[in-house]
């Protein structure tokens, strides 16, 4: 068999941590192969051994049937190995153009030659139906081409072998069709891919072969004609997945959240980050904004939680205007938040278990008194939290948060939150990056709060989620909230429709 | 078992902070040492003996490291309480600088201020003067995202240059170019100490000023370890977004804890010149050392308040090690080259000590996860 | 007019060292180190440059000045890219905090300035004296051009000359040649520039190096035109250059309309009693001292929302977080 490139029995090992253990990979000249994984199974260490960012501990790598030795991105590009970086690696204030020839300049009496350069990009994207702006700086152009930019960085440095590490997680489906549609133009070009993710329909769509890693282990490789969404799952989670939730009718009550005409604007350009949005969410439902990564949802709900200050319009958290009010108001009058980023805003991951735990309280009377805090009530609270919600930590209450895995500290996240006095919990992609056990868990206590009537109000980029749990769908686009959809009665497709703002529904704000 | 295991990897990491910081002391050292090796080879060792053995050689020494030390132990608690709230106060000598004057202005002018209730009339004014100067930097950062180490710099020369055209202008004493001197009772008592720290008829400046720094030292203490308001200022430190997030204010925060930390500096500057040693401000315009001093005592001490005492009185007996060195023709200049050493390798030892407590970190977390399955 | 042309001189006397040393800080905190050392950067290379011009001329050799200074501004950029390589150590392979490792050297450099000033002064004083050899009175032909003539070619240094050198060439290595490019990439986003192939680290080392030079240059061409001794001190110029630095958003010419902004205030305050207009007004000098200092204050209050600081600049590199 012809394998252009195989990895065989690579250990990698952090202190602690097998990351891949004996795993082999062999991708064969043309193929789109796919890699397959859970959150933390060794995908991107493996592919970042391949690409000469980690030294394996043990096992080979050949090209073409000989062994080599790659020790840097430098080693990977003379080996025709090149990757499109999950976060892509583009200077925001550099062109397109400059950001594509970073490395690989043409130098003519020791001053740079942009001319003969752009004249092979633009060549290239003509080949390839790679549609970009050579000089338009990269802060300015959208998502979709800084993805182009980053696969002509890889064809302007003629690689054969291209890795696309999760290219599908900030684009709508329209752009993943479009994407999948470049994947296979290349693949007829001669290319070789290896496609990273843990999306299934998209493996089904497009790859040949596809390699299943789980828990830094290779399960096995298969190939993708006759396999199945069930069957690949279970390969990858290592046991059947129920890809439904089972969940209760809604019998929604009063009204907890009431938005009303909330607009955003950035601070320093001016421009409407959030326009004009109206909604409202009731007691005992689920409503879930969905959307592209960076439409706007950040800042509707840093607006929300009063973490960023409305340019204009109202919100009503139970009949009260908080449009003004601070983060501590809002959360005495009963909303709770699951922030987006867990390490950025929901954690100070020097503080203890316990500390974190009462971050929100700490001010409270049960905690203090005069001023100095009662540590015995802080963490007597805090053990209480840990031992119900089955947090895992070392050393129980005095467990730096920071040395807690990121499922277990999502967890303590979510104790906090759900054992605030609320009405509203506000969670914001509150699965993401966790493994599918922990995501199956989330889920179960976001329905469970449901059910004790609390009104949620769930940001979420994976569409999987949002059709499984969310009992109305809000689609956000560029700020605006396009369509109130019934998640029953509509489909991926027209769903995407609204999330690439080519639909709109009549009537929605 | 575990549990032992534990205790060994916190033995281990409070170790390793002191090591780090007694491993830059001791580079330095070499490094003073080597100096005055190309400067003087024969004169070399007995310099170096005297730099670092003087500090211990009499009573009256020892009281001139206690004098020496007051000053810079308030700095470095300035310093300190600003890094346990995530900013770095490099204008400590400028909130000192002013805090000296306010201290210096009271005690000259306030005559009508009976016994010590001068005293504490002018050590209130130099803290009310230094956290002004120190709350500007901190609004600049807070409300509008000036980084305080630049702002800092800027506040050091305005004050500097501000000082000294006050000085000229309301108590100058044009013979020595330098502030008057101030009535004897603002000085801060000096409560015996003066009697022990003698060397027969020479008396040392120790004076009670040691007292109030260590007593700022265990009031930062408990400030930073037991209070709401201290969980909150190391909140706004460690993660200002989540502090923000959970309802801190972090713009409070950053202005309370410069403050707090510009009143610390201001203190010191009054302790300094109320030490009832004769010292004044002189009109010269060169930033005041003793707030620079405040960075390695913060450095060595890990920004521990009761750490900073033991730097504090480190970097004071070095400085009165260097003042007799003197007597082999040494400028006591060493000194200040030691300290940029030490504060040079302490960044080091920060990362030093960064890297074994991740170490040990990951060494918890397999131990975690091997439990686990 | 003659106001008006001295006002000029001495402009130029202040802004060149102020332009150039910032164009140094430029330089490396493009490529992500922030470097507040630029000030005792400054004080080592003027006291290496000085040391050498005073050992030159109390030998008594007999050399042409110019030529003497140009060796003098050699010296003093050899000394600055040896001290500011102590700097790039600790803030790039060390990864320590770079404002404390700048801090340590602000302080090492005046102290060593005295105690080596005394060691090797055979009066035994920490001030180094040297003659002024380097005066131009008038450049032959480009002296006589009128208005622009009295303006920039009579009563001048060469420095001054060499510091427009420096910003033509700091603008074309920037922005026109691939290190320029690679350079600027490492200190936005230096983990893309690791993925194409260059290497951060050694990127990073040019910039703090070519800082060093420039701050060394810096140094010397302060105290050449404005003084006849060296006191260990160059008087907060380095912090000054940082604040052109950001009021010159990091950009070469910008950076020169700052530079010129401060050199006239300074300029200002050094002849404010001579000045017409000012005489009257008699502010104290120590108002004009702090001018420059409150106004970078009051810029940076405006402008630090939308600062366009390298985003990367101040963050150690660490090639394992990705």
């Amino acid at each position: 068999m012809d394998y252009i490139i195989e990895m065989n029995g690579i250990t990698k090992k952090f202190p602690g941590v097998i990351a891949n253990d004996h795993i082999t990979l062999q991708l064969k000249k043309g193929e789109i192969h796919a890699l397959l994984g859970e959150n933390g199974a060794g995908k991107s260490t493996l592919m970042s051994v391949l690409f000469g960012l980690y030294q394996p501990e043990s096992g080979v790598i050949l090209k073409e049937g000989n062994a080599v030795k790659i020790n840097g991105p430098n080693d990977a590009t003379r080996l025709g190995i090149g990757m499109v970086h999950q976060h892509f690696k583009l200077v925001h204030n550099f062109t397109v153009l400059e950001n594509i020839v970073l490395g690989v300049e043409t130098v003519k009496h020791g001053l740079l030659s942009m001319e003969e350069a752009r004249e092979k990009v633009v060549a290239l994207s003509r080949t390839y139906g790679l549609e970009i702006d050579p000089d338009a700086p990269v802060s300015d152009i959208t998502v979709g081409m800084q993805q182009r930019t980053e696969i002509l960085k890889m064809l302007y440095r003629e690689n054969e072998i291209l890795i696309f590490d999760e290219p599908t997680a900030v684009l709508t489906p329209q752009e993943i069709a479009e994407l999948m549609k470049i994947m296979k133009n290349l693949k007829e070009q001669g290319k070789s891919i290896l496609f990273i993710t843990h999306k299934l329909n998209e493996i089904l769509a497009v790859a040949d072969r596809c390699t299943v890693l789980r828990k830094g282990k290779g399960v096995g490789t298969i190939e993708v004609a006759g396999a199945t969404k069930e069957g690949l799952s279970e390969m990858m989670v290592g046991r059947k997945v129920s890809l439904e939730m089972a969940k209760s009718d809604i019998d929604p009550g009063a009204v907890v959240l009431d938005v009303r005409e909330l607009t955003v604007k950035n601070k320093i350009t001016g421009k409407n980050l959030v326009c004009n949005v109206s909604f409202s969410v009731r007691e005992g439902e689920i409503v879930c904004v969905a959307g592209i990564d960076g439409n706007g949802q950040s800042e509707l709900v840093y607006a929300l939680t009063g973490l960023l200050r409305a340019e204009n319009g109202q919100v009503f958290l139970r009949g009260k205007d908080i449009t003004r009010a601070t983060v501590r108001e809002r959360g005495n009058r009963g909303m709770a938040h699951i922030p987006e980023d867990r390490h950025k805003h929901g954690l100070v991951l020097d503080y203890s278990i316990a500390y974190n735990m009462v971050l929100q309280h700490y001010f409270e009377p049960a905690f203090q008194r005069h001023g100095f805090i009662n540590y015995g009530a802080v963490y007597a609270y805090a053990a209480g939290l840990i031992e119900k919600y089955d947090v895992r930590c070392g050393q129980g209450v005095k467990t730096a948060a920071r040395s807690m895995s990121g499922g277990n500290q999502q967890k303590a996240i979510i104790a906090r939150e759900a054992e605030r006095e609320h009405k509203l919990l506000v969670a914001v992609q509150p699965t993401r990056g966790l493994d599918v056990g922990a995501i199956e868990y989330i889920h179960e206590r976001l329905l469970e709060e449901r059910g004790k009537g609390k009104g949620i109000l769930l940001i979420s980029l994976e569409l999987e989620e949002v059709f499984s749990i969310s009992d109305r769908i809000l689609v956000i686009y560029e700020g605006q909230i396009v369509a109130d959809l019934d998640p029953k009665s509509v489909t991926y497709q027209e769903l995407g429709l609204y999330m690439a703002g080519s639909k709109r529904k009549e009537g929605a704000s | 078992m575990n549990e032992i295991k534990q205790r060994g990897l916190w033995g281990l990491l409070g170790f390793s902070s002191a090591l780090s910081s007694f491993a830059a002391i001791a580079v330095g050292l070499l490094f003073g040492f080597f100096l005055l090796l190309i400067a003087n080879a024969t004169d070399a060792a007995a310099g170096f003996r005297t730099l670092i053995t003087s500090g211990f050689s009499d009573l009256k020494s020892m009281g001139q490291v206690l004098y020496f030390a007051t000053p810079i132990i308030m700095t470095g608690l300035s310093v300190g309480f600003a890094g346990k709230t995530g900013l770095f106060n490099i204008g400590a000598t400028g909130q000192f600088t002013v805090g000296a004057y306010c201290a210096v202005f009271v005690g000259v002018r306030f005559s009508f201020l009976p016994g010590l209730t001068l005293c504490l009339a002018a050590l209130l004014a130099a803290m009310l003067a230094g956290a002004i100067w120190g709350s500007i930097p901190g609004l600049l950062k807070a409300w509008l995202n000036v980084n305080e180490v630049i702002s800092c710099i800027m506040m050091n020369y305005i004050g500097m240059y501000l000082v000294n055209y006050l000085v000229i202008q309301t108590i100058y004493n044009h013979r020595h170019n330098a502030s008057m001197n101030v009535l004897s009772n603002a000085n801060v008592p000096r409560l015996g100490l003066d009697r022990i720290f003698r060397d027969g008829n020479i008396v040392s400046s120790a004076n009670g000023g040691i007292f109030i720094a260590i007593l700022a030292a265990i009031a930062m203490y408990v400030i930073l370890e037991k209070t709401t308001l201290g969980y909150e200022l190391k909140a706004c430190g460690l993660n200002k977004n989540a502090a923000q997030y959970a309802g801190i204010s972090a713009k409070r925060g950053i202005v309370t804890a410069m403050v707090i930390s510009g009143a610390l500096a201001g203190l010191g500057g009054a302790l300094l010149y109320l030490s009832g040693a004769g010292k004044n401000i002189d009109v010269v315009d060169v930033l005041a050392q003793e707030g620079f001093n405040g960075i390695p005592v913060a450095l060595l001490a890990l920004n521990n308040p009761i750490g900073i005492i033991f730097s504090g009185l480190f970097i004071g007996y070095m400085t009165v090690g260097g003042f007799n060195m003197q007597l082999y023709n040494f400028s006591p200049q060493v000194v200040n080259m030691i300290v940029a050493v030490i504060i040079y390798f302490s960044a080091f030892a920060l990362l030093v000590k960064g890297f074994i407590q991740k170490l040990g970190q990951r060494e918890k977390q397999s131990g975690k996860e091997a439990g686990g399955e | 007019m003659s106001t008006v042309y001295f006002l000029v001189q001495q402009t130029m006397f202040f802004s060149i060292p102020l332009l150039i040393v910032a164009l140094g800080g430029m330089f490396s905190e493009r490529g992500g180190v922030v470097n507040i050392a630029l000030e005792g950067i400054m004080v080592f290379g003027a006291f290496a440059g000085i040391v050498m011009i005073d050992a030159v001329q109390s030998a008594g050799i007999a050399i042409n000045g110019q030529l003497l200074l140009l060796l003098a501004i050699l010296t003093a950029a050899a000394t600055g890219v040896l001290v500011s390589l102590a700097h790039a150590y600790a803030s790039i392979h060390m990864k320590a905090d770079q404002v404390i490792s700048g801090t340590a050297i602000n302080m090492l450099a005046p102290a060593f300035a005295i105690f080596v000033g005394r060691v090797i002064n055979t009066r035994g004083t920490q001030q180094v004296r040297f003659e002024d050899w380097f005066h131009l009175e008038k450049v032959p032909v480009l002296g006589s051009i009128p208005v622009l003539g009295d303006m920039l070619f009579t009563n001048a240094y060469i420095t001054t000359y060499l510091g427009f050198f420096i910003l033509i060439a700091a603008w074309a290595l920037l922005y026109k040649t691939k290190f320029g490019l690679r350079l600027r990439a490492c200190g936005d986003h230096p983990q893309a520039a690791d993925s194409a192939g260059i290497s951060v680290y050694k990127m990073r080392y040019a910039g703090v190096m070519l800082s060093g030079v420039l701050a060394g240059i810096g140094g010397l061409v302060f105290v050449i035109p404005t003084s006849r001794e060296f006191n260990a001190t160059v008087s907060g110029y380095g912090f000054l250059a940082l604040a052109v630095l950001i009021f010159g958003q990091w950009k070469p010419l910008r950076i020169l309309a700052a530079a010129f902004f401060f050199g006239l205030l300074k300029a200002v305050a050094a002849g404010s009693s001579g000045l017409p207009l000012l005489k009257d007004i008699a502010l104290p000098s120590y108002f004009y001292k702090m001018m420059p200092f409150i106004m970078t204050l009051i810029v940076l209050a405006f402008t630090s929302r939308k600062s366009q600081a390298p985003r990367a600049a101040g963050i150690p590199y660490d090639k394992g977080v990705r």
